[in-house]
């Protein structure tokens, strides 16, 4: 019969990863069906930590479940490794779990992610995790929950449809920047997070697991490795990403790059790469320093690494111009 | 001063890091913390706690999952079911394990069933967290399982699978189409 002193553990200020025993095993239990379920908000009880919800407390607590001692975590906030937010959310997970931290998107097991997703490549076996301010993205034509949730379970998105034709109608295009809602598998509606259009595409058939949490409105969900994700779009008006073209980036001269806008004041505007950690290696590569460049989601030349994903705006660009508004002129 | 790892945490930490890779790449074997009966005990402590109510026929197995304070309930409740040894006279049963409902589709029953990996039934695997398709080959279960399985999951309801051989682990999703070869 083992003794009370065998079976205690040493008295301490908090438990590995904060979050104690029964939060990790509910979080890790709702991971598990989410990656069944690739698309669908699986709810969980989203615990309390010692940052406000709305700061990245969904991504955090999924995080926190995740990391072990060998883990590499990297943490961006908008691209930024060095952001206030990414900076405090990087110290707190290594102070709980003594992981170690990285800027390099190759060289992290773990990444946490506010609003983006890196230029280089993820590989198999890494591990995205993005915070997710609204998890719904029927919110927007449904806002009473228990219905959208009867709508996921019919897969009725007509009224997605529906908006995706109004702003057609009203704006000639798809006016939807971040989050651009996309479909999961042949089944699920699922919001990217407020990830940049361009990031959009990188989710489709990647390497990488990714986890989606939203700790205010208590939803995580994920979209496994090698899975579909197609942005909505019409068979004769498609999707497109944000256009990078002409844009230079100020301190690395690269372009076709998500790229961070800095107005001047005479008016003019110049361009940084979003990407901090990418632009760390590209100035060390440039400076003769020993640096691995990963391979990029989109090349030099703007082109996506899945051939044929992103349908060229050539063959269209006619029949958009149906489409375009009728400023100050009556319909014939 | 950074909070101490506890073994039974390191253990519950490896048995979800294994499980959570089984699960994003289907057909990809993984290694659990702990090999035969301990395994599942271990795949057990990891997921199961006074908020989940499991199922094991096996007594012995079934006390050890006990003492997570788990909920021990028929086959047709309990959403974590454990088989070292699936019994073709099971599979009625089994047959009425959740699968979940359009509202709530995680509701449903994560099966751990023993099994045999690299011999028996071929099987050919496709779909989310497998490049293309992988050929497996897994032994020890009756073989109308796999048809059970076809019949049962109706995406998105469905059972999720983890097939445990020694140390290994193998995920086997809803999303996961199983070709008999």
């Amino acid at each position: 019969m083992p003794s009370l002193a065998q079976l205690a553990q040493p008295n301490q200020d908090y438990s590995y990863g904060f979050l104690d025993a029964f939060a990790k095993r509910e979080l890790r239990r709702r991971m598990l069906k989410a990656i069944a379920l690739p698309g669908y908000q699986v709810p969980y009880a989203s615990r309390e930590l010692p940052i406000a919800r709305g700061w990245g407390t969904g991504g955090l607590q999924v995080t926190l479940s995740l990391a072990g001692p060998n883990d590499t975590v990297k943490v961006i906030d908008q691209g930024a490794d060095d952001s206030v937010n990414a900076a405090n959310l990087r110290r707190f997970i290594s102070r709980m779990t003594g992981v170690a931290t990285t800027t390099d998107t190759n060289a992290a097991s773990l990444i946490q992610s506010r609003h983006r997703i890196p230029e280089e490549r993820l590989n198999e076996g890494q591990v995205l995790v993005l915070q997710v301010p609204d998890p719904e993205p029927l919110r927007g034509v449904q806002p009473d929950i228990s219905r959208a949730r009867q709508m996921h379970a019919d897969a009725d998105y007509a009224l997605m449809w529906l908006g995706l034709y109004e702003q057609l109608v009203r704006y000639g295009r798809f006016v939807q920047g971040a989050s651009y809602p996309v479909i999961v598998h042949q089944r699920y509606l699922m919001s990217p997070s407020p990830i940049p259009r361009w990031d959009t595409p990188s989710l489709h058939q990647a390497a990488h697991l990714t986890l989606l949490s939203a700790g205010r409105e208590k939803r995580l969900y994920a979209v496994p490795p090698y899975t579909d994700v197609y942005p909505i779009e019409f068979a004769d008006v498609y999707f497109q990403v944000e256009d990078q073209s002409g844009r230079v980036c100020m301190i690395t001269g690269a372009g076709n790059k998500f790229m961070d806008e800095l107005p001047q004041t005479d008016g003019t505007s110049l361009y940084r790469i979003s990407d901090t950690g990418y632009i760390e290696k590209l100035v060390k590569q440039q400076r003769g320093e020993a640096a691995h460049v990963g391979e990029t989601y989109y090349d030099e030349a703007g082109q996506f690494y899945h051939a044929g994903f992103l349908k060229s705006t050539q063959g269209n660009s006619a029949r958009s111009a149906d489409f375009s508004p009728r400023v100050g002129q009556d319909a014939d | 001063m950074l909070p101490l790892l506890t073994e039974p945490e390191k253990q519950a930490h490896a048995s979800f890091i294994a499980l959570m890779q089984a699960l994003s790449y289907p057909g990809r074997p993984q290694r659990l913390p702990a090999a035969g009966q301990p395994a599942f005990v271990a795949i057990g402590e990891a997921l199961v706690d006074l908020e989940t109510s499991y199922h094991a026929p096996d007594p012995e197995l079934a006390a050890a999952i006990a003492r997570t304070g788990g909920r021990q309930r028929p086959v047709h409740e309990a959403h974590y079911q454990f088989y070292p040894q699936l019994h073709p006279a099971e599979l009625d049963s089994l047959a009425r394990a959740p699968v979940g409902s359009y509202l709530y589709p995680d509701e449903s029953a994560t099966l751990v069933l023993g099994c045999t990996l690299g011999s028996g039934q071929r099987l050919r695997l496709s779909g989310p967290g497998i490049n293309g398709a992988v050929d497996v080959q897994v032994g020890g279960l009756p073989e109308a399982f796999w048809s059970l399985r076809a019949e049962t999951v109706r995406y998105p309801l469905g059972w999720d699978i983890f097939l445990v051989a020694g140390d290994q682990v193998l995920g086997l999703p809803r999303t996961t189409v199983v070709e008999q070869l």
